[in-house]
């Protein structure tokens, strides 16, 4: 992965502003580079706000639901190993119980079982 | 008179004891020989007159060896030193001869040598000579351009930071790839 687009992803993690998470879910979690939307799941993971984590959650192909199993099981270790789980399992528990997506749901559920267990 | 007196004592002499001889008893058996005075001195020979009960010098020993080898290799020569000169020397003039009397293109690998010489394209050389700067300058061009790239990334690299407004990293990301697909057209 080319090394400024890390330090942009970075740099957008770490940002204040939320419009970064946008940012991020435009150009981070639909580009063609695994590698690339592998290290954006996880630094909207590590933000740890609701719309950050919804991004990774919640859509077809993106974070837990990536047709990419590194970038699935990537996204799913960056969950598990957060402190704060309150959030990312509040997000996961209106999934499963909201979300028309039957495999979105099953992806939620297979995560919370995961946090359950960890 | 007085004469004839000594000659008669000593036939008187004679006659009464005639194996009685007049020398005296001495180690020298040359010593009454008319050598007119230019008698050897004998220490060189004194070995000859000395028991064996000494012991015999090693460095005489040697000497005598050598010296005896040297005569034997000399007696087996056939051929007169002088004619083995002559031959050496003779030997050396007809080199010196051939040197002399022989032409440069008779000399052995010369005809290759000037064969190598005619198939040198001389054009073909200083057009090669020509495109090596030309490929070296392409080179330069290349890295200076590189560097120039590397510059401009650190430049960059000063400004992405979580302090620099989203709108800008979101720009400098699509630079990236935008920089990205080009390189993969190239």
């Amino acid at each position: 992965m080319n090394k400024n687009i890390a330090e942009i992803i970075d740099a957008l993690a770490a940002h204040q502003d939320t419009s970064s998470i946008g940012v991020l879910e435009e150009l981070g979690t639909n580009s063609s580079d695994n590698d690339v939307r592998e290290y954006t799941s996880r630094a909207l993971v590590r933000k740890n706000v609701h719309d950050s984590l919804k991004v990774v959650i919640i859509n077809q192909g993106k974070g837990i639901n990536d047709l990419s199993p590194a970038v699935a099981m990537s996204t799913i270790n960056e969950i598990l190993s957060l402190k704060d789980k309150t959030e990312v399992i509040k997000i996961l528990d209106d999934t499963i119980n909201l979300h028309s997506d039957e495999s979105v749901k099953e992806n939620a559920r297979s995560v919370k079982s995961l946090l359950a267990l960890s | 008179m007085a004469k004839i007196q000594k000659i008669e004592l000593n036939l008187a002499q004679k006659i009464a004891n005639p194996f009685k001889t007049t020398r005296k008893s001495s180690t020298n058996p040359f010593k009454y020989n008319d050598f007119e005075g230019n008698t050897l001195d004998l220490s060189a020979f004194a070995d000859v007159f000395e028991g064996s009960s000494k012991p015999v010098s090693k460095l005489k020993m040697i000497t005598a060896s050598v010296v005896g080898t040297m005569t034997k290799i000399r007696s087996n020569i056939t051929e007169p030193i002088v004619n083995f000169v002559n031959r050496v020397r003779t030997g050396i003039t007809s080199a010196w001869d051939y040197a002399n009397n022989t032409s440069v293109s008779e000399f052995l690998g010369i005809d290759k040598l000037s064969e190598k010489i005619k198939n040198i394209n001389i054009g073909k050389e200083i057009t090669d000579r020509l495109a090596l700067p030309h490929i070296n300058l392409t080179e330069i061009n290349q890295t200076i351009s590189g560097k120039w790239a590397g510059l401009i990334e650190k430049i960059n690299h000063k400004r992405i930071s979580s302090e620099t407004p989203v709108a800008e990293l979101r720009t400098m990301w699509l630079d990236e790839i935008e920089l990205a697909s080009k390189k993969e057209v190239a």
